[in-house]
């Protein structure tokens, strides 16, 4: 599958709040024994980036969509990915607070958790207000912006 | 890099959303040959493959950092780019079949961005927690103007700081403008002064209510700082404000009139049934 790589590439290296070195667990050997290695760990809009230590170039992108983010113990998180259940990322931090900071950090940063909460706000301001807050942007009609659509999938070309 | 596809395929064919679909031309970089493509918007990434039922993807672009431009019309076409700023940077050209589908897919892909959505929703969090605010205090009715004061500054500094946000809008076909009217309906000017913005008061005066409110729960979580991307800001950010201003309302009225009566002949040809 092709992808606009050099303009991803560019998008890690924009600054972000949320980077810092993390041990990133790989898969479990032959033996049980788990590799971590410290990776520079990067949150940028709804991707995570890591880079190999003092390497431009991010190694991997991990898309923050359709994943579940969790403390595993206190000073590790994971991401599971719904489609494959078997592979959880892991990462480890240096403190609880850190942990639970990237946890928060990684939730808010999808995508669907922010149009969830543009629809919330859509909804209870036309309700305080009479007024739909979209339309001074003129975006009331956009399909993304659907109170319907952070609930089910919506219909082709509206 | 390392994209793990199977995340991205996975997004695409779950149940969130889709925000816009259809066929769209993608012309092909070495040639100048436009080939059809199937083109699906969820968030800020856009996925493409040759037929709707395909399970092939073919490739997804993310639309981060980068402006939608309108072009000259190519063979019938109509066509608009999505151009990433930076030094070797892709451009890639898209069109569609017709004008409301090339302005529909201008629309929606200038909306994408992740930066556009937080900078929204951080907008609308303000006026929420302001007009909640308000409503819970009716008997405080001089606190009215500061609280509009405050969220309208809310409101045009965040819309100031779209400013940097990554989509944004260049006409190479001039804007019909009427005498630049349609201005002062929007505090959302973001004129290159902070201070003449932060002067302006907000033109809606919300209506009072009583105090009946239910006890506001938070919305989905506790929101804390939005992640934020930092990108040069290079676009006139008025001008991305007129495309969204009265301007397109008048627009949009006519496509929708068009796209009835459009609708209406296609089903004339593909339904037999009588209409009632």
């Amino acid at each position: 599958m092709r992808f606009n790589e050099k303009e991803l590439i560019s998008l890690s290296r924009q600054p972000s709040e949320r980077a810092a070195e993390l041990g990133m667990r790989g898969p479990k050997k032959g033996d049980g024994t788990v590799v971590v290695k410290k990776k520079l760990v990067k949150l940028v809009v709804n991707f995570l980036f890591y880079f190999r230590t003092d390497e431009e170039e991010p190694q991997g992108a991990l898309l923050l969509e359709q994943c579940r983010v969790e403390r595993e113990d206190s000073l590790v998180f994971s991401i599971a990915f719904l489609d494959e259940a078997e592979r959880k990322y892991l990462f480890e931090c240096d403190s609880q607070e850190q942990c639970q900071e990237w946890v928060d950090s990684i939730i808010k940063a999808s995508y669907e958790f922010m149009r969830k909460n543009l629809i919330f706000y859509r909804t209870e301001i036309h309700r305080l207000t009479g007024k739909d807050p979209l339309e001074q942007y003129g975006i009331e009609d956009e399909t993304r912006f659907q109170v319907t659509s952070g609930l089910q999938p919506v219909q082709k070309d509206n | 890099m390392k994209i793990h596809e199977k995340i991205l395929t996975h997004y695409l064919s779950c149940t969130s959303p889709v925000d816009k679909e259809g066929y769209l031309y993608k012309k092909k970089e070495r040639t100048s040959s436009y080939q059809r493509r199937w083109f699906v918007l969820k968030a800020n990434l856009l996925f493409y493959q040759e037929r709707p039922a395909d399970r092939h993807l073919l490739g997804v672009i993310v639309l981060e950092g980068c402006a939608i431009q309108h072009c000259e019309s190519e063979g019938g076409l109509f066509a608009f780019s999505v151009v990433f700023r930076g030094s070797g940077l892709k451009t890639y050209r898209l069109a569609a079949e017709n004008q409301l589908g090339q302005e529909c897919w201008v629309k929606a892909l200038l909306t994408a961005s992740h930066c556009y959505l937080a900078l929204l929703v951080r907008d609308l969090g303000k006026q929420y927690e302001a007009e909640a605010k308000r409503q819970a205090g009716p008997g405080e009715s001089s606190q009215h103007s500061s609280v509009t004061g405050q969220s309208s500054e809310g409101l045009t500094q965040s819309m100031v700081s779209l400013n940097s946000c990554s989509s944004s809008f260049f006409m190479s076909v001039p804007v019909r403008t009427e005498g630049g009217n349609h201005r002062g309906s929007h505090v959302l000017q973001a004129p290159p002064m902070p201070s003449k913005v932060t002067s302006k008061r907000s033109p809606k005066l919300w209506p009072k209510r009583n105090a009946h409110v239910t006890p506001i729960n938070g919305p989905v979580s506790a929101y804390g700082e939005w992640p934020q991307v930092d990108i040069d800001p290079l676009e006139d950010f008025t001008k991305l404000h007129e495309y969204y201003g009265e301007e397109v309302k008048q627009l949009r009225a006519e496509w929708l009139k068009r796209r009835q009566e459009g609708e209406n002949y296609l089903e004339k040809d593909l339904i037999d049934l009588s209409e009632h």
